[in-house]
């Protein structure tokens, strides 16, 4: 069976062939790093494009409609239609905006969350860069997001933009807390913060969700992580920074063309890097599921598999809740995911103390 | 104790609520029940008496148009978009000669097929597609306009005779 590993392996003995057949064998870090960058950057835009057809017409079908199905098969190609479209739109600013950060910000939202990707392991040994404080990392550099949402709202100049910028930088502050509450206690469990060591964990002790033990408080943190990640990633139930009904378009309303599509495709982004990491801590990244090891698939289709489910739910969720009030998105953080996410810390600290063997 | 409950409760009672609407939408997401027409390819059937295009009548067997020219639809027009001519006959009736409708001031309002006093023009209801490419293309003229109408529509005699009745009598 072909792995993940065994591809990469592949690609980049064949570059480093050519390069040093060419004389340029000092080259192959660098060549090595932007080929990484560029294959990502393809795979990733591919991704979003099929995701955004996908949300489209899993919101059809749970309103009983059709959704695209004009622009190739399926529709399929919609997105690409659509990205066209944006490409070539005429670009409106405002006269009075701060020009440095209203041009910065949606460079800042499309790399910020772009940059999580990078420690995401799609496969055994087949990621960018295997830092070995991983969800650190990720939860660090997508936070990142509040600096472009709060810059693109304030330099818009426009107050609608303006308010947006400051809820979002409520609710991501908010939010980042109980998100991080709920990854302790897996980390707590596996004593790493790497993230392919945390599949390599569950690759020898099972899903935690098999384990009797677990099973409980790893179902509260990947439920409280799923919900601070849709708070994080902006997204309705949470996405009272846009609230189209209250605030117009929210930071984005002064952009147009290419810069919204930028901060579109962050947005994307942020939900692939969120359920990739839910993927990896929670539901045992690249292994097979269970009972199912004998398919001949490689690890990174049963990652793929995962990704997609789990972004369906997040998917769900945004057709299905209705948006909650600034207040109420508050009172829902600090009230109850924190108090949730803390003792189900210590109820995990405490299986894990006197119930688990060979602890 | 007993709030500290409230609290628990609350929550599990907010995450079942949260289910129960998930399965909702999942269980339409799977089922991919469909209550849309896809416009171009599906057309919804139309009731007999839906209104649409403007059409005058043109009688078949006489081999001419309905139409006397009487003016009455052009005076009844609120935006004045029918202009007709019409002439005197050897044998004494007047014809129409040239009818425009201009559909681009129309707004169907339907005053000119409750004043023609002739049975010349009616709603006809199949042909509601009228998108043109030029504006002057939805000045149509009585080729344009030109309909006849199918056997199961023809008016009864009894219906007839008053208005062959009032034609005689205005002629």
């Amino acid at each position: 069976m072909i792995t993940g590993e065994q591809i990469l392996k592949t690609v980049s003995g064949l570059l480093h062939q050519v390069l040093s057949s060419a004389g340029l064998s000092f080259l192959v870090p660098v060549v090595d790093r932007i080929a990484a960058a560029v294959a990502m950057f393809l795979g990733i835009s591919v991704f979003v494009m099929f995701l955004v057809w996908m949300e489209r017409k899993v919101s059809a079908h749970m309103q009983s409609r059709i959704g695209p199905n004009r622009v190739g098969i399926f529709g399929l190609l919609q997105t690409v239609a659509d990205a066209i479209k944006l490409t070539i739109k005429e670009d409106i600013q405002p006269i009075k905006r701060d020009k440095v950060p209203y041009y910065i910000a949606p460079i800042i939202a499309f790399v910020s969350t772009f940059m999580g990707m990078v420690v995401i392991p799609f496969d055994r040994g087949v990621s960018v860069q295997d830092l070995n404080i991983g969800i650190l990392y990720v939860i660090a550099i997508t936070g990142f997001t509040v600096i472009a949402i709060l810059s693109a709202g304030w330099s818009s100049n426009n107050k609608f933009a303006l308010l947006g910028g400051f809820r979002s930088a409520a609710q991501i502050v908010s939010y980042e807390v109980p998100l991080v509450l709920s990854v302790i206690p897996i980390i707590m469990v596996t004593g790493t913060l790497n993230l392919s060591a945390i599949v390599e964990y569950q690759a020898v002790h099972g899903y935690w969700f098999l384990s009797p033990l677990y099973v409980f408080p790893v179902l509260v943190s990947f439920l409280i992580f799923l919900t601070s990640a849709t708070a994080e990633a902006n997204r309705a139930p949470f996405d009272i920074p846009e609230a189209e009904s209250e605030l117009i378009g929210g930071f984005h309303t002064e952009y147009s063309g290419v810069k919204f599509a930028m901060f579109f495709l962050g947005e994307y982004i942020a939900v692939i890097v969120s359920a990739s990491v839910a993927v990896t801590v929670f539901l045992g990244g690249w292994l097979p599921f269970p009972l199912m090891g004998w398919l001949p698939l490689p690890g990174f289709v049963w990652f793929l598999i995962k990704l997609v489910l789990v972004i369906y739910l997040v998917m769900a969720f945004r057709w299905t809740f209705p948006r909650l009030r600034v207040d109420q998105l508050m009172a829902f953080g600090w009230k109850v995911l924190i108090p949730i996410a803390i003792l189900n810390l210590l109820l995990m600290g405490v299986f894990e103390l006197f119930l688990a063997k060979g602890a | 104790m007993g709030a500290i409950l409230g609290y628990f409760k609350a929550i599990g009672l907010g995450l079942w609520n949260l289910l129960v609407g998930l399965s909702v939408t999942t269980k339409y997401f799977l089922t991919m029940k469909v209550n849309t027409q896809q416009y171009p390819e599906e057309k919804l059937p139309l009731p007999a008496r839906s209104r649409s295009m403007i059409k005058l009548i043109y009688d078949g067997e006489k081999d001419q148009f309905n139409c006397v020219a009487c003016m009455m639809c052009a005076k009844a027009c609120p935006n004045s978009c029918i202009k007709l001519e019409g002439v005197r006959m050897p044998d004494g009736k007047r014809r129409m000669t040239t009818f425009k409708l201009d559909f681009s001031t129309c707004i169907f309002c339907g005053y000119c097929v409750e004043a023609c006093g002739f049975d010349a023009l009616t709603f006809v209801s199949e042909e509601y597609e009228n998108s043109v490419y030029k504006r002057g293309s939805l000045l149509q003229d009585e080729h344009a306009m030109k309909w006849a109408r199918p056997a199961h529509l023809a008016p009864k005699t009894e219906e007839v005779a008053p208005a062959a009745a009032g034609a005689s009598a205005g002629a």
